[in-house]
């Protein structure tokens, strides 16, 4: 079991994430959200570690209230977050706002393998990896 | 070496706590180095190095390029708080 802490007093659950690429490995801060069906990072990221849109498996598009915003799908070699870590893990490439002040959202991708618990008063989210 | 040189030349500083980073470069987006994490869950660490400071995203990796040879390894955080409500997506 990990426990991980978050500012409660931010607007949103900011969490450190690692990324490795064939270049380099950067940490970054995510936003949990558990409306998110996948991971997202920004494309800066991506494109310092080494990844380019052409390894893509897939261009994208994603819609939101602000518009829509073209990215591409792919596998990063190894990604954590929350004290765990996972190896060719799929990643949704697209922009973010710069004032959101994070560098992409943590989702339902990586966090569906764990149980987890947000305490969003305490700022601590409990999680452990489920049994399979 | 010209003033010019001098001001676009890649900068480094000495280590310093998130909150000394904080105070020093507010609501700006950092390229850190040498991070000291306490451990694998946590924001948090003892000190850093900025090798990029800015208010556009962007820039900071651009300065912190200049480092990429020398750290493999490097952290992109914004000292402010996160200013938005996250509006909803939809995948298609």
């Amino acid at each position: 079991m990990k426990v991980t802490r978050f500012d409660p007093g931010d607007n949103l659950i900011i969490v450190a994430a690692r990324i490795w690429g064939p270049r380099a490995d950067k940490q970054v801060s995510l936003a949990l959200d558990t409306a998110a069906s996948e991971t997202h990072v920004i494309p800066e990221v991506l494109d310092e570690l080494g990844y380019s849109p052409r390894q893509g498996e897939a261009v994208t598009i994603v819609r939101s209230a602000i518009g829509s915003e073209q990215g591409y799908m792919t596998r990063v070699s190894r990604f954590s977050a929350l004290g765990f870590s996972c190896a060719d893990f799929r990643i949704h490439v697209h922009d973010q706002p710069e004032g959101y002040g994070i560098a992409g959202l943590l989702g339902l991708s990586f966090l569906k393998q764990f149980n987890y618990e947000i305490r969003s008063v305490e700022g601590r989210i409990v999680d452990e990896r489920a049994a399979s | 070496m010209s003033e010019a040189q001098h001001a676009d030349a890649p900068h480094i500083s000495e280590p310093l706590t998130w909150k000394q980073i904080c105070e020093r470069y507010p609501d700006e987006w950092v390229a850190l180095v040498e991070i000291d994490w306490v451990n694998d869950t946590d924001f948090d660490f003892g000190t850093a190095r900025v090798v990029g400071h800015d208010k556009k995203r962007s820039e900071q990796f651009e300065q912190a390029r200049a480092w990429a040879s020398r750290y493999s390894s490097m952290g992109h955080f914004f000292t402010g708080r996160s200013r938005a409500s996250m509006p909803p997506l939809l995948f298609l």
